[in-house]
């Protein structure tokens, strides 16, 4: 639409204004193309590369329960496994965490301790993985096989999940390292989001006396419900593809976690650990082909979500960030 | 407040540049810069063409020797190694990247076939693979192939396991549970481990079975030479392999294994020395194959059993394989550094813990060497003429 019949009082623009708007715009366009242009460019090399063994084993790939590269027989559980197990112990630990401290950081914490206590937060998720999962392989892990898994084994051995040895090497390490590393991005969105709810909301709900677990409860957090759910997908993105502190923590073993002390590997770590040693083509075509899935379930937590939320709001009549 | 900026501004510049000043003539007089400004003192007569810089990259075994190499031969800018791991010195070679690869273990008939050109395989050194393990207040202990090959397979699980103990008398072992380390990185290494396994046990062949990143049924991955020794040092109740010149070097507790001869035997250059004599395998002619050569369980009474040569991969026909990239000048000093490795650069394995070949395989490199072809000519060069 021609901008100049929009509204009469604005002035025309001058001419040398619609050049450097054009300018602006193909600029913007070229951005916003090369970006999905990489999205095209990575998915099919990754489509290309995996071509060999998606002929060798089709979708029986995704069901394979066995990584055995001495006899060529390569299946995808054992990674996929692996990549779900430690997320879902990122969230399981790390959500109430991360939910925690953007609660008591909003509503909670005294005034003088809100900003350096932030700042904190998002100091963690500035630190590279590396260096947590050197944390993780020099004292996390020691101190789980000396402390916490005895422990656990002790108290909750009977359920299965905590059995063999305890090496502080395992899927359960690695999970709790994820943990840690989810919390300041999931933590961090969620302050932004509680922050945001309108005084006048929160004003409301203490007017007709609120407890301060009833403000949080019935207006904060409904109200902020989607940047925290937002956050959360974000977070469980992060978990899903971290690859250098789960290559040092989780044991690098290419097979099926039979509990949470067990060695296992994600697909980040098996593409980290094998693909620039392959022992021949079918393998590195099989790890390419893990990596289409890892892109595969990235996309699908996405659009699930994506669903999920729109349901939520459609439902709850739609409060929005 | 502006002038107040550039002030601080300048201030800071002139902070770094005294700064960068002392750490320069600190480390001029700590003797930093030596190494690209020293004379030539290698010993030998090769003289490489000056001017170009050859590429190779792969074995970590293998590198401190390299490493020494590297900054002899032709006055310490001739070649550029990269230790990359074997697997990667494979795919690299494969890939045409580098003028030279290394991998402890030869190509398997797969790589072969997946590789542009006809290869030529060049033993360059040997090493020992030693097990590691950390049971706070047991001496040395004694191991044997079954042993071994029954720990990594996940059946002796404990460490007061009985047929341990019969070869350990006298020690007490704890009852802790094994916890298993293997390299999770392509690796020669694992080759050479996982050969040895599988010479002992056909159990371990039919399963696991022998290669640089092979699946192994139990215990945790950890990578590279310091990923594995760290990570044992620091665990109690674990157990891994090293290269021999690797815990030498960093003065790592090792135990002993048995020979066929029925003697346990704590590793030394010596003794894999005297093994790599003693296996005398059958070697390969021209192009075969090196991949069945084996220098393992050599039968002399004090050999030591896990012993393997570590090779160069280089193409036969240069001009063909690379075409323009490399050039004349470049291919022979290539051919140099390869005969110079195998003959004068030999005299520096001992004091890096590493096995001097014996002349046999020495001889065969120099026939190997000999083919090497460019533009359908052989390689002229400084060195070989004179061995």
């Amino acid at each position: 639409m021609d901008p100049s019949t929009l509204s009469s009082p604005l002035p025309r623009p001058r001419k040398g204004h619609v050049w450097g708007d054009r300018i602006f715009g193909v600029l913007v366009a070229g951005a916003g193309l090369f970006v999905i242009f990489l999205v095209f460019a990575i998915a099919s090399i990754l489509i290309t590369q995996s071509r060999l063994a998606f002929d060798s084993y089709g979708l029986a790939f995704l069901i394979g329960t066995r990584w055995d590269v001495s006899h060529e027989v390569y299946g995808a559980v054992p990674f996929i496994a692996g990549t779900l197990l430690t997320s879902a112990i990122a969230l399981a630990i790390g959500f109430p965490l991360a939910i925690g401290s953007a609660i008591f950081l909003t509503t909670e914490a005294p005034r003088w301790l809100r900003g350096p206590l932030g700042s904190v937060i998002e100091l963690l998720a500035a630190i590279p993985s590396v260096v947590y999962g050197f944390w993780g392989l020099y004292f996390l892990g020691p101190y789980m096989r000396t402390t916490v898994e005895p422990i656990l084994a002790k108290s909750l051995g009977w359920t299965g999940a905590f059995s063999g040895a305890a090496t502080g090497t395992d899927v359960l390490t690695a999970g709790i390292i994820l943990a840690i590393m989810v919390i300041p991005t999931i933590a961090a969105i969620s302050r932004e989001t509680l922050a945001a709810v309108p005084v006048a909301q929160r004003e409301a709900a203490i007017s007709l006396g609120a407890t301060n677990w009833e403000v949080t409860r019935t207006a904060m957090v409904p109200y902020a419900r989607s940047g925290i759910f937002g956050a959360t997908i974000l977070g469980l993105g992060r978990a899903l593809g971290e690859t250098m502190a789960v290559t040092m923590t989780i044991g690098n073993h290419d097979a099926i976690p039979t509990s949470l002390f067990s060695q296992g590997q994600t697909i980040a770590s098996l593409i980290a650990n094998e693909l620039t040693n392959s022992s021949g083509p079918l393998q590195y075509s099989a790890i390419i082909y893990a990596a289409l899935i890892l892109l595969a379930i990235s996309l699908l937590v996405n659009v699930a979500a994506r669903l999920l939320l729109w349901r939520v709001l459609r439902v709850t009549g739609g409060t929005t960030e | 407040m502006k002038r107040q900026t550039s002030r601080t501004a300048m201030y800071a510049v002139v902070a770094i540049v005294v700064i960068v000043v002392i750490v320069l003539a600190g480390g001029y007089a700590a003797g930093w810069f030596k190494g690209s400004s020293s004379s030539p003192s290698s010993p030998g007569t090769c003289a490489p063409p000056a001017g170009v810089t050859i590429k190779g990259a792969g074995s970590t075994l293998v590198y401190p020797l390299m490493f020494q190499w590297e900054s002899v031969y032709g006055g310490g800018t001739a070649v550029n190694y990269e230790s990359v791991g074997s697997g990667a010195g494979i795919t690299d070679i494969t890939q045409k990247t580098v003028d030279f690869g290394a991998s402890d273990a030869p190509l398997s008939s797969a790589q072969t076939a997946s590789l542009p050109a006809t290869a030529v395989t060049i033993p360059e050194s040997a090493g020992g693979v030693v097990p590691i393990y950390n049971l706070p207040g047991v001496p040395t202990l004694n191991f044997n192939g079954t042993i071994l090959t029954d720990i990594y397979l996940g059946q002796i699980t404990s460490w007061n396991n009985t047929a341990l103990q019969a070869i350990n008398p006298g020690v007490t072992l704890p009852t802790a549970p094994i916890s298993v380390v293997f390299r999770s990185d392509g690796s020669g290494t694992t080759f050479i481990w996982t050969s040895y396994l599988s010479a002992e046990s056909a159990a371990w062949a039919a399963g696991p079975g022998k290669g640089t990143a092979i699946t192994f049924p139990v215990g945790s991955g950890q990578a590279k030479n310091a990923g594995v020794a760290g990570y044992v040092q620091k665990t109690p109740d674990t157990i891994g392999y090293v290269d021999l010149n690797y815990a030498l070097n960093g003065g790592i507790a090792f135990g002993k294994v048995q020979n066929p001869a029925g003697n346990y035997v704590l590793a030394s250059v010596n003794n894999t020395a005297s093994a790599l004599k003693d296996a005398n395998p059958t070697l390969p002619a021209g192009t075969a194959s090196w991949y069945n050569v084996s220098v393992l369980n050599a039968k002399g009474a004090g050999d030591y059993p896990i012993t393997s040569l570590t090779y160069m991969l280089v193409y036969q026909d240069l001009s063909g394989a690379y075409g323009s990239a490399l050039t004349l000048t470049a291919a022979e000093t290539l051919v140099d550094f390869l005969y110079w490795s195998v003959t004068t650069g030999q005299s520096y394995s001992a004091q890096l813990y590493y096995i001097p070949l014996p002349a046999n395989i020495v001889a065969a490199d120099e026939v190997s060497i000999a083919t090497l072809m460019y533009n359908g000519a052989a390689v002229p060069n400084s060195c070989g003429s004179s061995v």
